[in-house]
């Protein structure tokens, strides 16, 4: 066994044997869930309130209930709870052994430290990708479900594609919560590292300049900000790959050369 | 190849400028010693420990191990240390045997029967599928120390092995270094606040303070220095003291707190032969009630020479 996969395996061992992958799997479940209810409001509204689904004076405003509508919808919950819920996940992988001060045993140790912060990175990749086609395939059960009409294989495929690379970006992304899970020894920094790009986004994605900020380009290439913002471009894959690239160089770096004091 | 395990020349760890946490240290420790290392706490243990692991980058000098440079990418080196750093820690959500056995595959140990063995080494059988954040202290430092042992290292580096040990458990540990060291020709580097354990097993000290190295010492030098008298008591102190002082010595009145005042001798002749003395009081109708050789402890050795850097300095 090479001392990747030992490591490897060993983070895997500490991730199955965690309660935080599963609470962030069962937490991102919710949002087929809730974009599933929103469709069967639409659908029905006046159903949903006789129901008690929906308040007497309200409406929904997410548009239609059909395929296409559904898609985009998961497609921005997704990204979005990503963001938040994977760098959850990341948080707890890196920050985890300087908040339980386990750190120590993997610093003078036989497999080098940039295969340790290598197998973590894998190990949230798996989790990451595992959660993300869970949630999709959940989402696309319940749009079934709920008998969403307009469904085209065509128009979907696409949609699917898009969503799924946008979830792969997002959590390439999350190199950078790893960096700052080391910085900050613990899980704090990763959490604001993490809020404050999705308010960074947010207000990025209103002035137009979305495409070119890499923590907007998932949400956007899912569909999120509709056709008020420039499409994603190849170049802005590229710059997303390209800063995930700088995140997990940094974060090697910083296990390799910082004082490990905690 | 180095005969000596542990190497520091002019080891020097400045945090920000104006925080002098290691000064200028330089340690030579050979294959199968015991080496203990001894200060107070802020002295500068830990700090020259994690440099020893290179864990911290010094500021200035440089730490060997068996004649090789230490840095963070010395990863072959790692093959041949163990080590304890600081508290007792590991995966609260693994059991022990799994905690070993994380330990076991990032060792790159391939035999997975070494787990059992380290659990039974360790008396952790009681609690080898308990997860380990429900173990007590003592047993989570016993948990760490398998795990520092697992791959059979030359040199054991630990940050106070015995803490959270109960008595029973600090003679077991004790008697698991030396026999490490003894039979197995292991190189131990701790840290230690219990003095009288060091006392009993190190066979080097260091005493560092002040971020300094102040003195250095193997333990048959340790017993030279220490300070060796004979305790006389009796009734009636006055005339034991003129009887002893008749007789050629020197004797010193110590008025111990909580305890009956005494006459302390410091003379070869009474510390070798007390039986003479208490011949001697007697003849004169002033029968010792009270006759006791005694001998410094490293903890009043230790608090003697640190008190007098602290007023030096």
């Amino acid at each position: 066994m090479s001392t990747l996969q030992a490591a490897i395996s060993t983070e895997l061992l500490k991730s199955r044997r965690s309660r935080v992958p599963w609470g962030v799997a069962i937490g991102f479940s919710l949002a087929p869930l809730v974009m599933g209810l929103f469709m069967v409001i639409l659908k029905d509204p006046d159903g949903a309130r006789a129901l008690g689904l929906l308040g007497a004076k309200s409406q929904l405003t997410a548009g239609t209930a059909d395929w296409p509508t559904f898609l985009n919808l998961m497609g921005q919950a997704m990204t979005v709870g990503g963001a938040i819920l994977f760098a959850f996940l990341t948080a707890w992988v890196f920050g985890r052994e300087f908040a339980d001060r386990t750190i120590r045993g993997l610093l003078a140790n036989p497999t080098p430290r940039r295969t340790i912060v290598l197998a973590k990175a894998t190990v949230v990749g798996v989790w990451g990708l595992a959660i993300s086609t869970w949630v999709l395939a959940l989402g696309l059960g319940i749009g079934a479900l709920v008998g969403l009409p307009d469904w085209s294989r065509a128009d979907a495929g696409p949609t699917v594609v898009a969503i799924a690379l946008a979830m792969v970006l997002t959590i390439g992304l999350q190199t950078g919560a790893a960096f700052f899970a080391g910085v900050g020894r613990g899980y704090i920094g990763p959490l604001a590292w993490a809020v404050a790009l999705i308010v960074a986004s947010q207000v990025l994605t209103v002035l137009g300049w979305g495409s070119w900020f890499p923590w907007s380009v998932p949400a956007i290439l899912a569909g999120a900000g509709g056709t008020q913002v420039e499409p994603v471009t190849v170049g802005a894959v590229g710059l997303v790959a390209l800063v995930a690239f700088v995140g997990l160089v940094a974060t090697t770096a910083w296990w390799e050369r910082a004082d490990q004091t905690g | 190849m180095s005969e000596l395990a542990v190497m520091t020349s002019g080891l020097t760890k400045r945090y920000g400028g104006d925080v002098l946490a290691v000064d200028r240290v330089d340690l030579r420790v050979a294959r199968g010693e015991i080496y203990a290392f001894l200060g107070l706490n802020g002295a500068g243990k830990s700090t020259t420990i994690r440099m020893l692991l290179g864990m911290i980058r010094p500021t200035a000098g440089r730490a060997e191990l068996f004649g090789r440079r230490v840095d963070a990418g010395a990863n072959e080196l790692w093959r041949r240390v163990g080590h304890l750093v600081e508290s007792a820690t590991a995966y609260p959500e693994l059991t022990v045997r799994e905690n070993l056995d994380v330990a076991r595959r990032l060792a790159g140990v391939g035999e997975r029967a070494i787990v059992g063995r380290m659990i039974e080494r360790l008396s952790l059988e009681p609690y080898a599928d308990r997860r380990a954040g429900t173990l007590s202290l003592g047993n989570l430092q016993r948990l760490a120390l398998a795990r520092a042992l697992l791959h059979d290292p030359e040199l054991l580096v630990l940050d106070e092995p015995a803490n959270g040990l109960d008595p029973a458990g600090v003679i077991e540990i004790r008697e698991l270094i030396r026999d490490l060291a003894r039979e197995h020709g292991v190189t131990v580097f701790m840290s230690s606040h219990i003095l009288g354990e060091v006392d009993r097993l190190a066979t080097r000290i260091g005493i560092v303070h002040g971020g300094r190295l102040i003195e250095e010492l193997d333990s048959e030098a340790l017993e030279g220095h220490r300070d060796r008298r004979l305790e006389v008591g009796a009734r009636d102190l006055a005339v034991a003291e003129t009887t002893l002082r008749a007789a050629g010595l020197s004797p010193r009145r110590k008025a111990s707190d909580g305890q009956a005042a005494c006459l302390e001798l410091r003379e070869t002749s009474a510390l070798e032969s007390p039986d003479d003395i208490a011949r001697l009081l007697v003849a004169a109708g002033v029968a010792p009630t009270h006759l006791a050789l005694a001998r410094e402890s490293l903890e009043d050795h230790f608090i003697r020479l640190t008190g007098a850097e602290t007023e030096a300095a």
